[in-house]
């Protein structure tokens, strides 16, 4: 199949989150879409899958003009988007999954589970991988959820398969693995979009690029003639201003506010370190290794075992809605990971969403003072550049870096000395994102005790003073910032320093 | 970004008018038809007897407003008044005072709202399947003891008790205020004030809104919601007791049947969000009053009291669609 998009134009409000893109798949061609988050690549693809109706342009199929009408539309045409949280039922079978919505049945009604079962076995033969179509999806690890994901496309005879970075779950040699069926299935004519951040990757596995910057298309061609360092420029594009980041200076003092010792829980192992006064610690790891185990660990979100002490004061390890608490008290705060579905309070004010931990950790009195209130929001609203029409709107109706500023400046009116970060900026235009960097280096200035955790490698270069690099839940290395590299951090995250090592054993923190 | 706040705020501003008081829209419109419908609604007999037939329901719909708004739904209301007005008319009997069945209604309802709370915070159930059980439980309960005839408030107690809901403060040859009328009041003010400038009231919108973000403020969110049930059962426990004033005597197969639907109406029309999160107290208070005004042109129109259940459910299902059809817009 031969696709192309010509001239989209996709909006939000007045935000133009694709502005004017062309893009073209030869068939058995594997195109790598790059871009930064919130370049406008899940928007572009998501006007292919027919998620989204374009403002204008046209998508053109075999060279005919197609309007998508919605995902319907795209499956008919051939194209499956495989989400990167795998849109598969955990609680059904695979087979199930597989023909979800298009079951085939036997006389007229009654499914006919054989005939689903032996289709199954056909495409996962063809794809040569061993998956049972019986088994539930649940036990199945993510690489496998991923080839059913792929199957499923391939039952339906999709001939462009959309896939938004597959690797982030995946081991190194499941994604050879993944290399291995997209490479075959090219062969056959299948071509494939792929989106990751990962360069290496996508320089091995995929013919020609398309770089998005703020939403417009900077450059295209084939890989074969750039390499990583241009890629990389092109994709930051005008934002590259690390300059001042790169000189901060660490603001560390003797002081310790957080100690973390021998702490496990879930997949964490064994884990100890300590966090200073005015010392920004960043925390990385893969999908699974644990970074969202560890947030939640210093909050009292999950149980662990192990001590966590603030400022020496032992905190409690079983997780009751009183353990936040606790923290609170004990001057910690929490801007937590997907904003959304964790972080704020939809049908509440901007102002109620900020005032939101200041009345549960230091509220005495009996009533809520109006004044007050609106002093409180008055003064983040200075310091952090909020911008909002009055703080008596909904906090929808800020921007996504604004409503993070609200949430930062919720715990800033606790008081807070101990501030977790959990990605802190999820879903964030880059130029507000810069703010955030700034905002943390100025926090930690003034004393707090910073640990942020993020996936984002130019984000930990940016403010880190050191990182904790997660693996299968072990600290498998803390770098300092001399040794900060993207190179680096991915070779302690995917543990390729343990290769070979049967004991799994692990640097001290 | 400035450009887009501009217009964003400019919208959501239009977009609160339209949505947090379309129930004021609402209110008028009815009073404008009672007026047409009946000369004498603004009478003072006619809004002070309004303020009476609403006030028990009024009383629970406040709770109900508090487990509404933290995502919940309480649907035992009908049958706790049952059966705390059915044993609360034995304890009057036992002990001749009415303050010992206010405290022991109070206590009973609180109560039977701790063991709703804790089933679905505890016990993890779905509001609507724990509250159902102890609507059925109730119910059944109060019917085993009133199989042999309905509690009745033995004679002699009969005329101070009864006072209770048919006297008031006379000010004027024909200007008296029922108390029914002004507990109903102090009840609202009372929840408004807890509503708007507690803790309490801000948590349990936070809950309702957000569960896990609430969660990591900081919130109880389990103790929330078992305080938002057992404020619910205390107030089933007053309306009992302003129940068996009115009747003197409590029937158990058909006390107070099918007062949830109505409670739920008043807060559905009073625009409080039926998934949580957003509502008034004032919303419910008016909400109360339009449910009345709706039941009295109804009655005035000649509709058969059979058709009441109709009549609420119409409500509620109306006041979800237009919540609905709002959202869709914002």
């Amino acid at each position: 199949m031969r696709l192309e998009m010509k001239n989209i134009v996709m909006e939000f409000g007045p935000v133009r989150a694709v502005d004017d893109v062309d893009l073209t798949v030869e068939p058995g061609q594997i195109v790598g879409l790059l871009g930064e988050n919130g370049a406008g690549k899940s928007t572009l693809m998501n006007v292919l899958a027919g998620v989204y109706a374009p403002v204008s342009g046209k998508i053109l199929i075999n060279g005919k003009e197609t309007v998508m009408k919605g995902v319907r539309t795209a499956d008919q045409c051939g194209i499956r988007f495989i989400h990167q949280e795998l849109n598969l039922c955990n609680d059904l079978r695979v087979y199930e999954n597989m023909f979800l919505g298009n079951e085939i049945s036997k006389r007229g009604a009654f499914l006919d589970k054989t005939a689903m079962i032996e289709k199954c076995l056909e495409v996962f033969r063809r794809m040569k991988v061993d998956i049972d179509p019986n088994a539930i999806v649940d036990h199945l690890s993510a690489a496998e959820k991923q080839m059913v994901e792929i199957g499923r496309a391939l039952l339906f005879r999709s001939e462009l398969i959309i896939m938004d970075e597959p690797s982030t779950a995946l081991a190194t040699e499941e994604i050879e693995n993944l290399f291995e069926i997209m490479r075959q299935l090219k062969g056959e004519g299948v071509s494939f979009i792929y989106i990751s951040h990962k360069m290496p990757e996508l320089f091995e596995i995929c013919d020609v690029y398309y770089i998005l910057c703020d939403g417009r298309l900077v450059s295209h061609g084939n890989f074969k003639d750039i390499n990583e360092e241009q890629v990389t420029e092109m994709m930051i594009g005008h934002n590259l201003r690390t300059d001042e980041f790169e000189n901060h200076v660490c603001q560390a003092t003797e002081e310790v506010c957080l100690s973390v010792r021998g702490v496990s829980s879930g997949v964490l192992k064994d884990l100890s370190f300590e966090l200073h006064r005015g010392e920004i610690l960043a925390v990385t790891g893969l999908q699974g290794s644990g970074r969202d185990t560890l947030a939640d660990v210093l909050f009292g979100v999950v149980p662990y075992t192990g001590e966590v002490y603030v400022e020496g004061n032992r905190m409690p390890n079983k997780a009751r809605d009183r353990s936040v608490r606790y923290f609170m008290k004990h001057r910690v705060g929490m801007v937590p990971r997907s904003r959304p579905e964790r972080g704020i309070h939809n049908d509440l004010s901007v102002q109620d969403n900020l005032s939101m931990g200041y009345l549960n950790a230091k509220q005495k009195k009996p009533f809520i003072d109006a004044k007050e209130e609106a002093q409180r929001f008055a003064r983040q609203q200075k310091a952090m550049a909020i911008k909002v029409g009055s703080p008596k709107y909904p906090i929808t109706s800020l921007s996504g870096g604004n409503q993070q500023k609200v949430i930062l400046g919720k715990w800033l009116e606790t008081d807070a000395d101990v501030l977790i970060l959990d990605n802190p900026t999820q879903g964030i235009d880059v130029g507000t994102k810069f703010e955030i960097y700034h905002l943390i280096l100025r926090l930690a200035k003034a004393g707090k005790a910073i640990i942020m955790f993020s996936a984002e490698f130019p984000e930990i270069r940016n403010v880190a003073d050191s990182c904790i690099v997660l693996y299968k839940g072990m600290c498998n290395a803390r770098l300092g910032r001399e040794d900060l590299t993207e190179k680096n951090i991915m070779y302690y995250s995917t543990g390729a320093n343990l290769e070979g090592l049967k004991d799994g054993k692990t640097t001290e923190c | 970004m400035e450009k887009r706040l501009n217009a964003d705020t400019a919208k959501s501003l239009g977009r609160a008018l339209t949505r947090e008081y379309s129930f004021v829209l609402s209110f008028i419109l009815l009073v404008v038809i009672g007026a047409c419908v009946n000369k004498n609604f603004f009478s003072w007999s006619n809004v002070s007897n309004l303020f009476v037939q609403g006030s028990m329901i009024g009383l629970i719909a406040l709770g109900m407003t508090m487990v509404i708004g933290a995502g919940l739904i309480d649907i035992s209301v009908g049958s706790q008044v049952a059966i705390i007005g059915g044993f609360g008319i034995w304890v009057l009997n036992a002990t001749g005072s009415i303050f010992v069945m206010l405290l022991f209604c109070i206590a009973f309802g609180l109560v039977i709202g701790a063991v709703n709370g804790l089933l679905v915070t505890k016990g993890g159930m779905p509001a609507m399947v724990a509250t159902l059980a102890s609507m059925s439980a109730c119910r059944a309960i109060v019917n085993y003891y009133g199989a042999a005839g309905p509690f009745t408030v033995d004679r002699e107690l009969y005329d101070r008790f009864r006072q209770l809901a048919v006297g008031g403060i006379q000010i004027g040859p024909d200007f008296k205020i029922p108390y029914l009328m002004i507990i109903f009041i102090v009840a609202v003010i009372i929840f408004d004030i807890v509503m708007k400038k507690t803790k309490l009231g801000k948590h349990i919108f936070a809950v309702g809104s957000n569960e896990k973000s609430a969660r990591l403020s900081g919130i109880n969110v389990d103790g929330v919601k078992i305080i938002t049930y057992m404020v619910t059962g205390a107030m089933c426990g007053i309306a009992s007791l302003l129940y068996a004033s009115r009747m003197t005597a409590v029937a158990a197969a058909s006390a107070a049947m099918s007062w949830e639907m109505d409670a739920i109406a008043a807060v559905a029309i009073g625009g409080t969000s039926m998934s949580g999160g957003r509502g008034k107290i004032m919303g419910t208070f008016l909400g109360v009053l339009m449910f009345k005004i709706i039941s009295n042109i109804l009655t005035a129109a000649n509709v058969s009291s059979y058709l009441n259940g109709a009549i609420s459910a119409a409500i509620i299902v109306l006041a979800v669609l237009m919540q609905n059809f709002q959202n869709k817009r914002r």
